[in-house]
């Protein structure tokens, strides 16, 4: 048994599930499901389609280059069984997905840093510019903040009507 | 799992399980892929001369030939100096099937084409050479020299 990868999307592919399509050269293409089945009849490029992994690494989305990419390798010499090294593959298995896991998410939470910084510096100009838009009983509770703040004079029709 | 074309077994004349709607990527990569009956076209793969046998009968199976199954067939079109003739009735196997087949370890294999291999009656080929992948469902079918004589099993 192995678990494969959907050659769409790059997932795992568990005992059971998707297809596999072999073409007249004899090249195996497996997908997980058929949405990956359907998007490679209809010929799209999964490096161009937003959702697959492939896409995601190519455009640096997620991490690429990483040592706990390593232990996934495809070796294609098959290990002579050793119990020791079977027992501490099955323990290193979970703790490197883990890390794995991780360091994806710091990656990517990396990447949205500036973005992050942009909007708090966007969001900070607009309450300094248009304070005024908010309704007075709002500006008035905000005082205690320091902020400039526009006081707007209460008897502005009755300037109006005499002007 | 296998959604085996959840409609198949309920048609009783022809099983097609096309794409009717007509969409912008039908044409290019969608076959029609159901099982292999009478009419069906195939393609020959092996050095026997025939080009194209149309199946006139599915030796197994209710609604048609599957992926290792046998049929008997006429060659519509042969190269000129074969072992076969146009017009010949001969016996074929399957050997790639672009409807799904189910495998024991739950995966389904799918092919691009229909394509068999000519057989006499004893099951012997007629031809010296295949080409193109095989599946490994000729093992269990006992078309060993077939598996012996491929390119590439799948």
């Amino acid at each position: 048994m192995r678990l494969e990868k959907c050659w769409f999307c790059s997932s795992t592919i568990y005992p059971g599930h998707g297809i596999q399509f072999v073409r007249n050269d004899a090249k195996i293409f497996r997908f997980c499901r058929s949405k990956c089945h359907k998007n490679f009849k209809m010929k799209r490029n999964p490096r161009k389609v937003k959702w697959t992994k492939a896409y995601r690494r190519l455009h640096g989305k997620d991490m690429t280059q990483d040592s706990t990419f390593e232990l996934e390798r495809k070796r294609n010499q098959p290990e002579r069984y050793d119990r020791n090294m079977a027992e501490q593959t099955l323990k290193a298995i979970p703790l490197i997905t883990k890390i794995r896991h991780h360091r994806l998410q710091k990656h990517i939470a990396d990447r949205h840093k500036p973005g992050k910084k942009k909007e708090l510096e966007r969001d900070n100009k607009e309450l300094e510019q248009d304070i005024n838009m908010l309704p007075k009983k709002v500006i008035s509770k905000a005082e205690p903040l320091k902020m400039k703040v526009q006081v707007v004079p209460p008897q502005t029709q009755e300037n109006l009507m005499e002007e | 799992m296998g959604s085996h074309g959840n409609n198949l077994f309920g048609a009783v004349s022809s099983s097609v399980e096309a794409v009717t709607r007509p969409s912008h990527c039908d044409a290019i990569s969608q076959q029609i892929r159901t099982f292999i009956q009478m009419r069906t076209n195939l393609k020959v793969v092996d050095n026997s001369g025939a080009k194209r046998v149309m199946c006139i009968q599915a030796k197994s199976g209710k609604y048609g030939a599957k992926l290792g199954d046998t049929i008997v067939g006429s060659v519509k079109e042969a190269q000129p100096r074969g072992k076969v003739k146009k017009g010949d009735v001969v016996y074929g196997v399957v050997v790639r099937a672009a409807m799904k087949k189910g495998r024991s370890d739950g995966s389904e294999v799918q092919f691009d084409d229909n394509a068999i291999v000519l057989v006499n009656n004893k099951g012997e080929l007629i031809g010296t050479r295949v080409f193109g992948p095989v599946p490994h469902e000729l093992r269990k079918k006992k078309h060993l020299k077939i598996l012996a004589l491929a390119e590439h099993i799948v």
